[in-house]
């Protein structure tokens, strides 16, 4: 390959300056002459029945143009779908119901929804919506709502919904095998993704009688479930997505945007809805809790030799993505390391808490949590250092996964990425205060990047290049913040040899772009970057074959850039890019490429033992972090981060970093201080004042090491970074307060609360 | 559920130009729901999140007599004065360190530059973070109505959870604090979840030095009882003493003993009662040496 001139390269992006000025529009910043304001009645009670439900009194309030309730809504209960093109069968569909019909599972759930002249209209007349309930005792542990004769939270016969298996070896006797076993249960709380930008929207009908919807959504394929719940051709739907204020899977399942088309369809008006923050904290989803008893064994030399885990996790009140984040944290169970002796089991349980579903990490932080735990344990008892436990046990390459049995063929960075992450973390710092204990922690893990392969995944580009040599793309891909958008214009830019300047990308329409898929999975690099380089390869062969004809050399001996098709051996030889346009057009040649990258495709797995190929392809990571607690405050300070990831190649280095620094971030705040507390299921942290993320006066320095294998899948070698980049460092956090103090946290927060609490059982 | 989004109630809104102005509306509309908007930043919160209903609503940030801050023997700082105003002052960071270590725990800067000292004070809150450095400081509250005035210890104005002494035609005017004792040591400390948070527990304390001794002392701890509490019996343990680490240490536990914490969000009464002590030792050590006293 001729030497890259813009990929890997640090470029600012397009979206940055005007985010920065505050000038860049997200999806509420829009307002249409006549827009109506929505909004939604939200259950009281977690769990009751609905006697009865009185629109009346709203509906005759001056300005209110529509009320709706479960019988106004053509098609209110659906099947939540993951926008898969392969039947998966039955074991991952649930329930999709957009008003409460009858009965109510959390305190949150849509009940009404209200269109209004004003927002202050529709605030008040929400009120005067009637509704008798009869509450119901509901269950809000996912323990004992699995247990025989526990209050049903749906309509069905039990509230698991979902179960995952996975096995290799023979348990029983990998246990016999082992000379020291370790058994203990982990816990890991509701956390809100805490987006800047609310769930938010708007919607109208256009000249064609399509309804259109402006919203921040990860998925703009939604547009069909919309299409269905009203009844309409697909067609008639259409997703305009903005850039985003942050999704982090909050944004992966329906928001707003069935609500906004029902009450548009309805008063034929524009409609605007904007959640507040206590409608996001309070009434959409959050991550899974998860109750992880593991057990281990092991020789005395630190080798692995059986792992056993059940894993019970909290899908709240509806299924949305639950069995899938709770088949993604079963392939991860027992993380990147070879163990010849695996059973894992895992349920997924439905309870009327808030409903749970896709929050960055999908499945594979929390039994990273447990596995790095128990594993830092197992290193302290055999009195071997935290890296060598790792080195002894962790995947390289051609070896196989110990859930599933797939194999990487590619490099795998570990322990490479280990090493680096701990060796730059250096000796430990000196603290002279003698209340305050220095200690340090490692983590490994792994995370997927790309869809299920059973889902048949597929990602669309178009590219045009226009006769002045500027160059215009066309991607359905949603931009969450993370810079999506702007990779696929460095791919084209770098393969047809046009500054990013001349480069203009349409995103996100569901109408007009090529649907790209989701902004989720961290599939965007891998799957969009491989379309858009498809598609601009495709160009670029077609442009070098005119210029061989007229200059009269080889195909072979062309490549292009900085707007210039060169001879490679004799660089000042060239055709002006734009002579070869001009010829191009004169010939009818195409210049212009509309490319599908599919990813690998399998059979859907058997639930009860997954085996073989689930997910394309893996990131594998470190972090490593030094801490001080304060040993009478409990308070932890994180004083060193360090993370280390292969990120196969960076394409733009600066939001490869940025997603390095930013999913630690992420990272700590789950692990010392994010807790969505739901109690009796009433949540008691509905705003930021109760409900606590770290901000950019309490985090430390962060420190990225980029590894660059060029060992994915995706563009160049790239891998996905999106997600794992958040999903190891909370038990390198949890590692590192062990080693100061010794005492082993084991459920998320780790607060000071804690850490004093388990500090004094200790000595007493 | 409440929407933070916007204020939908109704009220009559009112912008006076003079304190009498002001007065004379307080008296007017006592018998209605009238609240005072200085900063706003709790006030407007609580109308939103609460549902606190207001008929009349009463706008003090014009009246310039309640808008400056006299340096004369102490400090008097009007009701309309910002936090931020104060946390820039020499004055304030250097003879009132406990104070100015209070307003700069608070919130963030955005906040600081909205709200008032004297909204901080009427909003009664058991965490508030300038009312134990001003009860440290001895700071009294002019209190205003047509019919009169009074000057009351800020000690004996907050009787509850957001409930004061301050009948319904009065108004605070100003916070006047004396000049401070010339050995006088003071400090104070907070924790939170994070930095810009409501305190699990805040404290001030004050130590006045004579040579060795502890002429006379103030501890005072927010978040730790229904109102900021003054830890008395630790006070004790100090005043009249030659000051030594051990009686610091005694006094830490003694008003570790006086607080009577709760269970809530932001942390558990077992922690708090633990907190403290480490707390009250800490900031007494810090205290002790700014008013000059010998460092172990």
């Amino acid at each position: 390959m001729s030497q890259l001139k813009i990929i890997g390269k640090p470029i600012s992006r397009d979206d940055a300056w005007a985010k920065a000025k505050g000038e860049l529009k997200y999806a509420d910043d829009f307002s249409l002459p006549g827009m109506l304001y929505g909004k939604v009645l939200h259950s009281k009670y977690p769990a009751a029945k609905i006697i009865s439900i009185n629109t009346e009194k709203a509906k005759q309030f001056s300005g209110v143009r529509a009320v709706l309730t479960a019988g106004d809504v053509p098609h209110n209960e659906t099947v939540t779908r993951f926008g898969q093109s392969s039947e998966v069968g039955k074991g991952f569909e649930g329930l999709y119901r957009v008003l409460a019909d009858k009965k109510v599972r959390f305190m949150g759930e849509a009940i009404a929804l209200l269109a209004a002249d004003t927002e202050e209209i529709a605030e008040e007349a929400i009120n005067l919506i009637e509704v008798e309930y009869e509450p119901l005792p509901g269950v809000f542990d996912p323990v004992e709502a699995m247990q025989p004769g526990a209050y049903l939270v749906g309509e069905v016969d039990s509230n698991i919904i979902a179960q995952f298996g996975c096995a290799q070896g023979d348990i029983e006797r990998g246990f016999k095998e082992a000379d020291i076993i370790i058994e203990d249960t982990y816990k890991v709380p509701f956390v809100d993704h805490a987006y800047l930008e609310t769930e938010s929207g708007i919607a109208w009908i256009d000249e064609n009688s399509v309804i259109n919807i402006r919203v921040g959504s990860q998925v703009i394929e939604h547009f069909r479930d919309v299409a269905d719940v009203l009844g309409l051709p697909h067609n008639r739907v259409r997703y305009r997505g903005t850039m985003m204020g942050g999704g982090f899977g909050g944004k992966e399942d329906i928001t707003v945007e069935t609500y906004l088309a029902l009450l548009t369809w309805k008063t034929k008006k524009p409609v605007r809805l904007v959640y507040s923050r206590e409608e996001s904290i309070l009434c959409h989803s959050k991550r899974h809790p998860f109750i992880m008893h593991y057990k281990v064994g092991a020789k005395k030399d630190g080798k692995l030799v059986a792992l056993e885990a059940e894993l019970i996790s909290d899908a709240g009140a509806y299924p949305y993505l639950s069995p899938w984040v709770n088949l993604y944290a079963t392939v991860n169970a027992a993380g990147p390391y070879c163990i010849p002796h695996i059973k894992v089991n895992t349920y997924c349980v439905l309870t009327n808490n808030t409903f749970t579903s896709a929050n960055r990490g999908f499945g594979a932080p929390q039994p990273n949590m447990a596995y790095e735990s128990i594993m830092d344990e197992l290193a302290h008892q055999l009195s071997i250092n935290p890296l060598e436990i790792r080195r002894i046990n962790c995947l390289t390459t051609g070896k196989a996964l110990s859930t599933t049995g797939q194999t990487f063929k590619t490099y795998v960075a570990l322990p490479e990425v280990a090493e680096k992450a701990w060796e730059a973390l250096g000796n430990p710092t000196r603290i002279k205060d003698k209340y305050k204990k220095v200690g340090q922690g490692l983590a490994i893990g792994l995370m997927s990047y790309g869809r299920m392969t059973f889902l048949h995944d597929s990602s669309r580009c178009y590219v045009r290049l226009e006769s002045d040599g500027s160059i215009l793309i066309r991607s359905g891909i949603p931009d969450l913040g993370g810079g999506q958008v702007s990779i696929l214009c460095q791919i084209v830019a770098e393969e047809l040899g046009v500054p990013m300047s001349k480069i203009n990308i349409y995103y996100s329409d569901t109408a007009l772009t090529p649907l790209a898929g989701t902004t989720t999975a961290t599939r965007q690099t891998y799957m969009s970057g491989n379309a858009a380089l498809k598609a601009a390869r495709e160009i670029k062969k077609r442009l070098i074959y005119k210029a061989a004809q007229m200059m009269n050399v080889h195909t072979d001996n062309l490549d292009i850039g900085e707007e210039k098709i060169i001879v490679k051996y004799k660089p000042s030889q060239y055709l002006p890019l734009i002579e070869a346009i001009k010829a191009c057009n004169a010939d009818g040649i195409e210049l212009f490429c509309e490319a599908q990258f599919n990813g690998p495709f399998t059979m859907t797995p058997d639930l009860s033992n997954i085996r073989g190929m689930i997910f394309p392809d893996f990131t594998f990571g470190a972090q490593a972090v030094e801490i001080a607690v304060d040993i009478e405050t409990g308070e932890v300070e994180v004083l060193k981060l360090v993370t280390c990831y292969d990120v196969g190649k960076a394409i733009n280095p600066l939001s490869v970093e940025g997603q390095m620094e930013g999913g630690s971030i992420y990272g700590l705040g789950y692990a010392l201080m994010e807790e969505v507390i739901i109690k009796d299921g009433v949540t008691l942290t509905p705003s930021f004042s109760e409900y606590i993320i770290p901000t950019s006066a309490d985090v430390p320095e962060a420190k990225a090491i980029l590894v660059e294998s060029g060992g994915g899948l995706g563009p160049y070698g790239a891998k996905g970074i999106g997600e794992p980049a958040c999903s190891i460092i909370a038990p390198a956090i949890l590692n590192a307060i062990y080693n100061a103090v010794g005492v082993r946290i084991k459920s998320l927060p780790a607060t000071p609360e804690k850490i004093i609490r388990t500090l004094k059982g200790q000595f007493n | 559920m409440h929407n933070t989004r916007f204020l939908t109630q109704e009220f009559e809104y009112f912008v006076p130009h003079t304190l009498s102005e002001a007065l004379d509306l307080l008296f007017t509309y006592q018998d209605k729901r009238t609240k005072i908007l200085a900063g706003g930043t709790d006030l407007l919160v609580k109308m939103k999140t609460l549902g606190i209903g207001v008929d009349y609503l009463i706008n003090i940030n014009e009246i310039s007599e309640i808008k400056n801050v006299e340096l004369d023997k102490g400090l008097k700082i009007g009701a309309a004065v910002k936090l931020s105003q104060l946390e820039k002052m020499k004055a304030v960071k250097e003879e009132y360190p406990a104070l100015y270590e209070g307003i700069t725990s608070m919130a963030a800067i955005a906040i600081r530059n909205m709200a008032t000292l004297v909204g901080n004070i009427c909003n009664a809150s058991p965490a508030g973070d300038t009312i134990p450095p001003l009860v440290v400081y001895g700071a009294k509250l002019r209190i205003v109505s047509k019919k009169g005035e009074r000057v009351i210890p800020l000690e004996d104005f907050i009787s509850g959870v957001g409930e004061t002494i301050l009948k319904r035609d009065e108004l605070v005017s100003q916070v006047i604090i004396p000049e401070p004792y010339k050995d006088l040591g003071s400090a104070f400390c907070k924790k939170g979840r994070v930095k810009a948070d409501i305190a699990k527990i805040n404290l001030a304390v004050g130590i006045e030095r004579d040579g060795d001794i502890c002429r006379d002392c103030r501890i005072v701890l927010g978040s730790v009882f229904s109102k900021t509490l003054r830890a008395y019996k630790s006070e004790e343990i100090l005043r009249g003493k030659v000051i030594k680490d051990d009686l610091i240490i005694s006094a830490a536990k003694r008003a570790a003993e006086e607080i009577k914490p709760i269970d809530d969000v932001r942390s558990t009464a077992e922690y708090r009662n633990e907190l403290a002590r480490v707390m009250v030792e800490d900031t007494l050590h810090i205290a002790w040496e700014r008013a000059g006293g010998k460092r172990w």
